[in-house]
């Protein structure tokens, strides 16, 4: 009986099925997850501090993904352009208006929000492999805008961008605790991934609400969808507002990081890279979203540092053999064929039956 | 007649381009009726739903529900006035759970929108709490407890039939459409069908529209049967005496030489 009590509590108020984190290791897990939160950038040299800063950044754009892909099934390649769109609106609100931190991260993830219900549209008379031309369309139209109308974009050169993340005194960049200054990677780590948590847990709310089940309606049936009162135009549109809003927040985050932007960082590859995240990570789950992003940000850098110890592998190619670069493409298409055809449902379903095995331990099934 | 007439279809006629899949079908159903609808393959049944629903558009005639008129209508709106349906073949939402699906019914009755879902703590979380209350009594009427959190893709065939009834049901519908609910299952899941639907309509009083091909099924439980061929009534009355109806026998068994 203690066996079987231990790890199940039966729940006995509605309340209790609506818990963030219902079982007692899922609390647990996210205490944990606070305390690698507040340790990590204190443990992290700068360069892994880099790496887990953008890891974090391209966490908020895969959510934005997925609730656009995974939950309401529609796939696009015009991610990048809304990411974009986030980045220039930074350095166009925070540097050319002179808007304080808050504003010019709302302004610019709201100009994001609004192209994209203009892009909304085209998905209620299109679906499938059309959808995903025409954002490809779309992903065009926006490089060409990004690389020629240099008035705003600073073109080809790209632009310098100093949106600052900081509140009166309280500058992310110079943080310090307990007397102790941190470093810019440091502040950036914490901020960012307090915002990954922040989005993350606001979509996590949408998708177990009302209007989450509606998007989810309409990505395994619409015609039924309709049938019990979902509109469509509402909640596909409502769809491609909010996904590019995630997206334009995350490169308006992107920019203020990096501070400096060009149209090269708004590519096709980009749009990829944000499927492949969902993809590995799993479609339909937001914390998928980022598990895929830190686990495809952070491999190529693994594979770098220890570059130096696989056969046929040297940094810059001058051994014969692979560059790390062109290992880590590799890599990176066959991990996402590899997860398409064998875990559909990405990392996020491999953590859900290591969980269940331990559930019901000791019984195998 | 003089109990209150709930749904009025006046003389529709649909034409798919040359092809005429209903002409000139009239009929009534009046509040808490059990109505149903018969007829061979093709002969327009599921395309009389269609046009309730609002998916396709009649050429000509007039549909009624209450002083609403329904013709004209998106599904949507359609919805919203109370009309429920369910599938021949299914259309739920087979990612979700069962709950997830009976909670989707209750979509046009509930508020939380998609940035006073994003907040959760408040008025979000009240409102799922206060359905997923009225959703247990549809889960218990329709004994699918045990299936609850499982995904739809999950379940057995009659299970699913089971929580498709519960999904429209939890639309308050003022008028239930069942597009063959007894379709594919075996006498045993038929019986309990036939067992859900009689209550389903007596205990709640709810209208129903019934399309089906089993002949006992629809005998034993519709008040009155609607007969069609061809797009065409053949004839509208109680089971006896659509069943004694010469045209329809015509139309069942084909034409005594």
């Amino acid at each position: 009986m203690s066996v079987l009590t231990r790890n199940t509590r039966l729940t006995v108020e509605y309340a209790d099925d609506l818990r963030l984190f219902r079982s007692r290791p899922a609390q647990t897990g996210a205490v944990l997850l606070v305390a690698i939160w507040l340790a990590l950038p204190m443990l992290l040299g700068d360069y892994w501090a880099t790496v887990f800063v953008y890891a974090g950044i391209a966490s908020i754009g895969a959510i934005g993904l997925n609730l656009l892909t995974g939950f309401t099934g529609q796939v696009s390649m015009g991610h990048a352009v809304f990411y974009g769109i986030g980045a220039y609106g930074a350095a166009i609100f925070a540097d050319r208006w002179g808007l304080p931190f808050p504003l010019w991260l709302i302004a610019a993830a709201s100009v994001g929000g609004v192209v994209g219900g203009l892009a909304g549209p085209f998905a209620l008379r299109l679906r499938g492999n059309y959808l995903v031309i025409i954002s490809l369309g779309l992903l065009v139209i926006g490089q060409h805008l990004f690389e020629n109308w240099t008035s705003v974009t600073g073109g080809l050169t790209g632009t310098a961008v100093r949106a600052k993340v900081a509140i009166g005194s309280l500058d992310v960049a110079a943080l310090s605790l307990g007397g102790v200054r941190l470093s810019r990677n440091q502040g950036y780590l914490y901020f960012v991934w307090a915002m990954v948590a922040l989005l993350g847990l606001a979509a996590h709310n949408i998708a177990r609400s009302r209007p989450g089940r509606a998007l989810q309606a309409i990505r395994d049936r619409d015609l039924a969808a309709e049938v019990i009162g979902v509109s469509q135009v509402h909640y596909k549109v409502g769809a491609f507002v909010l996904s590019s809003g995630y997206a334009a927040c995350a490169g308006a985050l992107y920019a203020s990081y990096a501070r400096y932007v060009s149209p090269l960082d708004f590519s096709l590859f980009l749009s990829i890279q944000f499927i492949a995240m969902i993809v590995v990570g799993g479609i339909g789950r937001i914390y998928g979203s980022i598990l895929g992003a830190v686990f495809l940000t952070t491999l190529p850098r693994v594979i770098e540092s220890v570059s130096g110890s696989l056969p046929f592998v040297s940094a810059d190619g001058t051994g014969g053999g692979l560059t790390v670069q062109s290992l880590n493409q590799a890599l990176f298409g066959v991990l996402t064929v590899t997860f398409l055809l064998f875990e559909p449902l990405g990392l996020a379903e491999m953590w859900r039956r290591v969980t269940r095995y331990f559930k019901s331990w000791p019984f195998s099934y | 007649m003089n109990e209150s007439r709930l749904l009025r279809v006046h003389d529709l006629t649909l034409r798919f381009g040359g092809v005429t899949a209903l002409s000139e079908v009239s009929f009534d159903v009046n509040e808490g009726e059990l109505f149903a609808i018969i007829g061979p393959n093709g002969a327009g049944k599921t395309s009389i739903f269609n046009c309730l629903n609002g998916i396709y558009r009649p050429q000509v005639g007039r549909i009624m529900l209450g002083d609403q008129e329904l013709t004209g209508r998106s599904p949507v709106a359609i919805a919203k006035l109370g009309v429920a349906r369910t599938f021949q073949n299914l259309g739920l939402f087979s990612n979700l759970t069962v709950l997830e699906n009976i909670l989707l019914g209750r979509h046009h009755l509930m508020r939380t929108s998609l940035l006073t879902g994003a907040l959760w703590w408040g008025p979000a979380r009240r409102e799922e709490l206060a359905q997923r209350r009225s959703c247990e009594d549809i889960i218990e009427l329709l004994e699918l407890e045990p299936y609850r959190f499982l995904p739809v893709a999950m379940l057995p065939y009659g299970v699913r039939k089971r929580v498709e009834v519960a999904r429209a049901l939890a639309m308050q519908p003022r008028l239930l459409l069942l597009d063959e609910p007894a379709a594919g299952m075996n006498l045993e899941e038929t019986e309990d069908m036939a067992r859900y639907i009689r209550e389903i309509n007596e205990e709640l009083g709810v209208a129903m529209l019934l399309v089906e091909h089993d002949m006992h099924f629809v005998m034993d439980l519709a008040h009155r049967i609607m007969a069609v061929d061809f797009g065409r009534v053949l004839a509208i009355g109680t089971p006896d005496v659509v069943r004694a109806d010469a045209s329809v026998i015509d139309a069942y068994l084909g034409v005594a030489s």
